[in-house]
């Protein structure tokens, strides 16, 4: 594992190449020091030969002169004498010749000076003998001494030659088993280093060969990157550009160039060139980028509008990032995108909102100051009919009469619409005031608005201690007396209303009614009666305005108070649901949100 | 001057309104004097000026051309020389604004028109019986406004 970890490093071909660098300088120190050992041993051959031959030569003039003195001592003829006297003279430059060949060869200088003191002996005996010859005849022991110490001291010289000889052949055969030695090793030693850069190169080559084609993949794989992300873009309509900060050079893809309607690259890759193409009233947008101080490194997205060469006006949103690349170089990379059509949509939606967001207060506004004013002239009426009716009866015939109480139930009941909408438009005002309460004592608040209801008709109200929570309190205590106030006028003929409100804490998961995607706490409270009740299907029906499932001839009512009951809920991030049985009861479920 | 009957200003300026309270007043049996004003300059004028008699209850309506009630309460409220008259808002509306805003600014109760005559004779009646001074010191929102 590791080792193929490291052969697929790129350490490992820096590594062969300077193995293979110093195998190469290996061999080539090794065989020039084999050259130089070849020069060597070839110059000490040379050598040895030649104080071989000058010894031979040195111990054949030596016989020359031998020969001469011994022709001259038989025949007595001095012609004899020639070679022994150039013998002599040719000793003397050969012994020279053989003295500086041994120069630095401390034994064979010893030998050399051992051949020297036989050689002269030689000669000395040679001349004495030589002398001697003239004086006395041949067969005189005198002389014939002295040529037996001649021709011993010849055997000396000659021994001392063989001696060298020997030694010098010795010495060069010591010398040449050396040098063999080295020459066989060295080829072996060659050739195995040569076989193993072979091999490293051989794995480098390799090696070498897969990186090329791996690269050649990843090349193939890159292009077609870079093709489909040049069609993305242009699908997208987007592009991507880079901005070498330290250097400030900006490239854009060609989709930039596109999206403003330009030939791709057909400008130069600065920024002064792509802000001709900025609305001039959003140049000063750039001019506020500062890249040296981007929080978390990100440019945050902006929109401008830009003017296209064919002179459309289009948005774009440029976003960006700092990234740093393996060269060190800060880089801000990013994308421009056209967003003309999210920008219209956005901009005609928010229109919209506006236009709705008017309508919807002028309609709030309609509503308070309609409701409002209408009272007036209705108290007005009211309170001219109860002047009439107290006033004037007597002058009255009875139909006056019937006609005089017709109108004031009328406008008694006209008067309980226009609170009732008045109450409902109250709901929907959009100050809302959340307050910390005790929604025990905004049930105590409702009950004590209804008290004279619940005595009349001897209510029963039970209910769990409510808890502390944070909502609109007169908002959540209306919701409480139109609740109760619903139970005590929808109740059955002759039978006590009771009402039953029970409070626990849920989750949202945990409530089939509610949706579920949230993870929300809720508290729900129920109202449960023992009233006329209502069929089932009519349970969203009866929370729409003005809906009524009675004829108001038998239960007076607007159709309001539960509209309000879903509004005020509705202002608490809340729900309400009703369940009916007729002529057994309704109840009234409502979830407000924890938290709001 | 020894008065045996009370003094009682209404501001309104629907005549109407002003003939229910003249016409309340009188078939109630309280020693009144009952002056009105159609509006809240009428009113500030003549509180203004030197021969004016001061009331014991003056009676607001906020919705009044050319000076409004709440108006009318700040000035009565910025001077001195008024700090005897009890202030009731007589209004059509309830709104919690109006009835915060009014509190807020000194007046002593705050009544929402009846829609009913005896009602109306009554709540009045009510009114100028208040002990004030009682009913001052233990003032507070909840019985600012005069629940009929």
């Amino acid at each position: 594992m590791k080792l193929n970890s490291f052969y697929k490093s790129p350490i490992f071909l820096k590594s062969i190449f300077v193995v293979s660098i110093f195998a190469i300088f290996f061999i080539s120190a090794i065989t020039f020091k084999h050259i130089n050992l070849l020069n060597d041993s070839s110059k000490r051959v040379k050598h040895s030969y030649d104080v071989n031959l000058e010894l031979e030569r040195l111990f054949s003039y030596l016989k020359d002169s031998e020969t001469g003195q011994r022709g001259f001592l038989i025949t007595k003829d001095s012609t004899f004498l020639v070679p022994y006297i150039n013998a002599k003279k040719k000793i003397d430059r050969s012994f020279s010749i053989v003295k500086g060949y041994t120069k630095n060869d401390p034994v064979q200088e010893d030998n050399l000076r051992k051949l020297q003191f036989y050689i002269n002996k030689r000669q000395n005996y040679l001349s004495i003998a030589l002398h001697l010859s003239l004086k006395k005849p041949l067969n005189d022991p005198e002389l014939k001494r002295k040529l037996l110490i001649g021709k011993k001291t010849m055997d000396s010289v000659r021994s001392q030659i063989n001696y060298m000889i020997a030694l010098e052949k010795k010495a060069l055969k010591g010398r040449d088993k050396r040098y063999k030695d080295t020459i066989k090793v060295t080829p072996v030693f060659i050739y195995v280093t040569l076989l193993i850069t072979l091999l490293l190169i051989s794995i480098s080559y390799i090696r070498i060969n897969r990186d090329l084609e791996k690269m050649q993949l990843s090349n193939n794989r890159l292009k077609l990157m870079n093709e489909s992300s040049s069609l993305a873009e242009i699908v997208g309509s987007f592009g991507s550009w880079q901005l070498n900060i330290a250097r400030n050079e900006y490239s854009f893809s060609d989709n930039i160039y596109r999206l403003l309607g330009c030939e791709p690259q057909s400008f130069e890759n600065g920024q002064n060139d792509f802000l001709k193409y900025v609305h001039p009233e959003d140049v000063a947008l750039f001019d506020s980028l500062n890249t040296n101080d981007l929080e978390n490194d990100t440019l945050p997205p902006f929109t401008y509008r830009v003017i296209r060469k064919d002179k459309q006006l289009r948005y774009f949103r440029t976003t960006g990032r700092i990234v740093t690349n393996r060269s060190g170089d800060t880089i801000l990379i990013g994308t421009t995108s056209d967003v003309t059509d999210e920008v219209l949509a956005s901009l005609s939606l928010e229109q919209q909102n506006i236009e709705l967001e008017a309508s919807n207060k002028e309609l709030l506004a309609f509503n308070y100051v309609a409701s409002h004013d209408l009272q007036e002239p209705l108290r007005k009426i009211q309170t001219f009919i109860s002047r009439l009716s107290e006033k004037e009866s007597d002058h009255l015939s009875d139909n006056g009469k019937e006609y005089i109480a017709r109108i004031h139930a009328s406008a008694d009941r006209m008067r309980i619409l226009i609170d009732d909408l008045l109450q409902y438009s109250r709901a929907n005002k959009t100050e809302k005031v959340f307050e910390k309460v005790n929604l025990n004592d905004l049930l105590e608040n409702a009950k004590f608005d209804l008290a004279q209801s619940i005595e009349e008709k001897e209510a029963i109200i039970k209910s769990d201690t409510l808890p502390t929570m944070t909502v609109i309190p007169f908002q959540i205590q209306q919701l409480f007396i139109n609740l109760i106030g619903n139970s005590l006028k929808y109740s059955r003929e002759k039978v006590k209303p009771k009402i039953k409100i029970s409070y626990q804490k849920v989750t949202a998961a945990d409530e089939e009614l509610i949706p579920k995607n949230t993870k929300e706490k809720y508290c729900k409270i129920t109202f449960e009666d023992n009233g006329i009740g209502f069929e089932q299907e009519y349970a969203e029906k009866i929370f729409i305005l003005f809906n009524r499932l009675h004829n108001k001839n038998e239960y007076a009512g607007t159709g309001i108070g539960l509209a309000i009951c879903k509004k005020i809920v509705e202002n608490h991030r809340g729900y309400i649901f009703a369940e009916g049985k007729p002529n057994k009861g309704a109840i009234f479920t409502i979830y407000l949100s924890e938290d709001c | 001057m020894q008065k045996d009957y009370i003094h009682i200003i209404l501001a309104d300026d629907d005549e109407d309104d002003r003939q229910f309270f003249t016409e309340a007043f009188e078939e109630l049996k309280i020693n009144t004097r009952v002056n009105t004003f159609n509006d809240g300059v009428e009113l500030m004028d003549y509180l203004n000026s030197p021969e004016a008699i001061l009331p014991n209850v003056l009676f607001l309506d906020l919705n009044m051309p050319k000076k409004n009630g709440i108006e009318c309460l700040h000035e009565i409220k910025r001077n001195e020389k008024f700090n005897d008259i009890a202030i009731a808002i007589f209004s059509t509306s309830s709104s919690e604004e109006h009835i915060e805003e009014t509190f807020v600014n000194g007046a002593n109760i705050y009544i929402k028109k009846p829609s009913d005559f005896a009602t109306l004779k009554k709540v009045l009646s009510d009114v100028v019986t208040i002990n004030w001074q009682y009913h001052t010191s233990g003032l507070n929102k909840d019985n600012f406004l005069l629940r009929i």
